[in-house]
């Protein structure tokens, strides 16, 4: 619910209530004083017709032309004025008409009587109601006029919150762009605006300091790493060292290669983080794959691993063409190497939307939904970083790619699919669908 | 040959220096930008190898004064920085190299090589290694005069060997020679050993001593010994 429609609403309903309010309390009072001045006038008639009665005495016929308003009748026991609302039928016709009477005592000629006097209500009534619905008609009008008055004003009042508002949703880390919210006159949304501008400033600021930080950081192993191997290298050469240390120099070159290859694979994962490689065109990755498949031609015979193209038709992609290249090639050294040790084969298909690489191989010992995971290992034992797929994913992600993983006896099928929503029927049952935004 | 090494960080620098001047290279190492400036003035270069990163300064900029000064020499730029943009612009201004830290040093050492080749260093376009014979404008291999087929790998790998006679070579860096930087490709050393193993047997075949030593453990030596 937006802010102005809630305090729309609860404008009316509180305003409603209040109306009903003041109209009852506006009903009554007017009844009251209606009330009040019909009493007094019965009270100046009860004294006319007392002093009247004083003078001439009493006789049906002196008061014929208040019949109906005036009842005498004689009375047993004296008792107090009272006033009362009472309903008699009209002269002339059936209606009921409402009166108010007084009733007193009086003595006539020695006698106790009870009179009543009465006067008609009619035209009090038909004022009462005139003035309630007018008044009414005018409480709605004004209330709607003012409601309509209010939103206009809000609206106007709150656009500033809206702009800022749909200017904070555009923002976005990567185009390193801080928000310029103007400044404005009301307290509340300036403070809102500067505080934005100035917090968007203090995040690209300090994203652009985590970026530098996460290359320098990656630059500065790698010299020391360059200065281990160059060392190391030229103790190979010394034909003086024993076996024993040749195999330790060994060790220590391998280890400071796979920890320079790491790096740069972690680089590599931070930099597409960081949104460097978003210069995306279209790539066809077939052509990509076909390029990796002549490079690693001598490997798949090496390994006998059969190599087999089911469809081959071009799979247009917007991607940068560096990551596309880094995607196949991680998609097919991922297949070799957690491939059967001999007669396994690789079947790939590439279609419009679609590429599949389907290998043999072992079951899977990770859980599928952490394949895709940093440093999740099928075999702590290869020589393998853990990497590759999760490349794989960190490339599919930012370019708009879907990415499933199916097994089935024996089967690895990893998909690459050109919309990120579109669901594999074929692998509905035990497709493991990683879900990326 | 004289080579110039630019680079500020001195145990590598000097890593370079003893592993270039054991290949027969005259070597000259700055470790600063404003080292530098006077020397790629003053003298002539076959080859300089620049690391971009100076403390005080930058090494596109040696590139740049190397070229107004219409300098021959080979540049090859080392750099910790893998970003294909550095490459690209390295390349751009005019080296004919670009290798990311961290290198082997043999592969610096066949870098430098094919670049004084491609500048047909000494006028020649044929490589002599005892019986063995390279014309390496038509990447031909002859073993006393009759020529020996090799793939486009064994061909590169023969090269690499030659370019580093009598050292000793890591698996891992024969393998990045033949792969490039993505060499992290599964089992890449049983595939090198393959071609090991077919280039023994087709220079053997013509009748060539083997001249590739196994070395456990480590990789392999090309050597007359």
């Amino acid at each position: 619910m937006k802010l102005q429609t809630f305090t729309n609403l609860n404008y009316i309903l509180v305003s409603a209530f209040i109306y009903a309010i003041v109209a009852v309390s506006f009903y009554l009072a007017v009844e009251h004083v209606i009330y009040d001045e019909v009493d007094t006038r019965l009270l100046v008639e009860k004294s006319d017709f007392e002093n009247f009665v004083d003078r001439h005495g009493y006789s049906e016929t002196s008061f014929y032309f208040v019949e109906d308003k005036l009842d005498v009748n004689p009375a047993s026991a004296p008792s107090p004025v009272v006033f009362t609302d009472t309903i008699l039928q009209h002269r002339y016709d059936a209606r009921s008409v409402p009166f108010r009477q007084v009733s007193f005592d009086k003595e006539i000629g020695g006698k106790l009587y009870r009179v009543s006097i009465r006067k008609s209500l009619i035209e009090s009534n038909h004022l009462l109601s005139v003035i309630t619905i007018v008044m009414l008609v005018v409480l709605c009008a004004g209330l709607s006029l003012l409601n309509w008055f209010q939103q206009r004003s809000s609206k106007r009042l709150w656009k500033p919150f809206y702009d800022a508002l749909s200017k904070a949703q555009e923002f976005n880390i990567h185009h390193g762009d801080k928000l310029t919210l103007p400044p404005q006159k009301i307290y509340e949304f300036n403070e809102l605006n500067s505080a934005l501008n100035k917090m968007t400033e203090k995040i690209i600021g300090d994203y652009q300091n985590l970026k530098e930080f996460t290359e320098n950081a990656s630059h500065e192993i790698q010299t020391p790493l360059a200065l281990i191997n160059s060392r190391v290298e030229g103790l190979i050469q010394d034909s003086s060292i024993s076996g024993k240390h040749v195999r330790w120099i060994q060790d220590i070159h391998e280890s400071a290669l796979r920890l320079s290859k790491l790096n740069q694979a972690l680089l590599l994962l931070a930099k597409i983080d960081n949104g460097q490689y978003q210069a995306a065109e279209a790539v066809d990755l077939n052509k990509v794959l076909h390029k990796h498949l002549d490079k690693m031609e001598e490997l798949f015979s090496l390994r006998s691993i059969q190599v087999s193209i089911d469809k081959n038709e071009p799979f247009n992609a917007m991607i940068n063409p560096s990551l596309a290249d880094i995607l196949v090639s991680n998609l097919l050294n991922n297949a070799v190497k957690h491939n059967l040790r001999n007669s396994g084969f690789i079947a790939i298909s590439v279609a419009k939307n679609k590429l599949t690489v389907v290998n043999t191989g072992l079951p899977l010992t990770v859980e599928p939904s952490k394949l895709f995971e940093r440093f999740q290992k099928q075999n702590a034992s290869t020589g393998s970083l853990g990497l590759g797929l999760a490349i794989v994913k960190k490339i599919c992600e930012i370019s708009q790619l879907g990415l499933q993983y199916h097994y089935d006896d024996g089967l690895h099928t990893i998909s690459v699919t050109k919309s990120v929503v579109a669901a594999t029927d074929e692998y509905l049952t035990s497709t493991y669908n990683i879900s990326i935004q | 040959m004289k080579v110039l090494i630019i680079e500020d960080e001195r145990i590598l620098a000097e890593g370079i220096t003893n592993h270039l001047v054991k290949e027969g290279f005259l070597c000259e190492v700055v470790h600063s930008y404003a080292d530098a400036i006077p020397k790629i003035h003053l003298y002539q270069y076959d080859c300089i190898i620049i690391d971009i990163n100076l403390p005080d300064g930058i090494g596109f900029d040696l590139i740049k004064a190397l070229k107004t000064a219409r300098s021959t020499a080979g540049i090859i730029v080392i750099s910790a920085r893998n970003a294909v943009e550095d490459k690209i612009k390295s390349l751009d201004l005019g080296s004919d190299d670009y290798l990311t830290k961290p290198f082997h040093l043999p592969e610096l050492n066949a870098r430098i090589k094919s670049i004084m080749r491609r500048r047909n260093y000494g006028g020649a376009n044929e490589i002599e290694f005892e019986e063995i014979r390279i014309n390496y404008n038509a990447r031909k291999v002859f073993v006393y005069s009759s020529e020996v087929a090799l793939s486009k790998k064994e061909y590169d790998l023969l090269m690499y060997f030659l370019a580093n006679k009598d050292i000793a070579l890591t698996k891992a860096s024969m393998a990045e020679h033949l792969w490039g930087e993505n060499a992290d490709m599964v089992d890449s050393f049983d595939v090198l050993y393959s071609h090991v193993k077919n280039l023994r047997k087709k220079l053997t075949e013509k009748g060539a001593r083997d001249y590739i030593q196994t070395i456990y453990g480590i990789g392999y030596k090309f050597s007359k010994n």
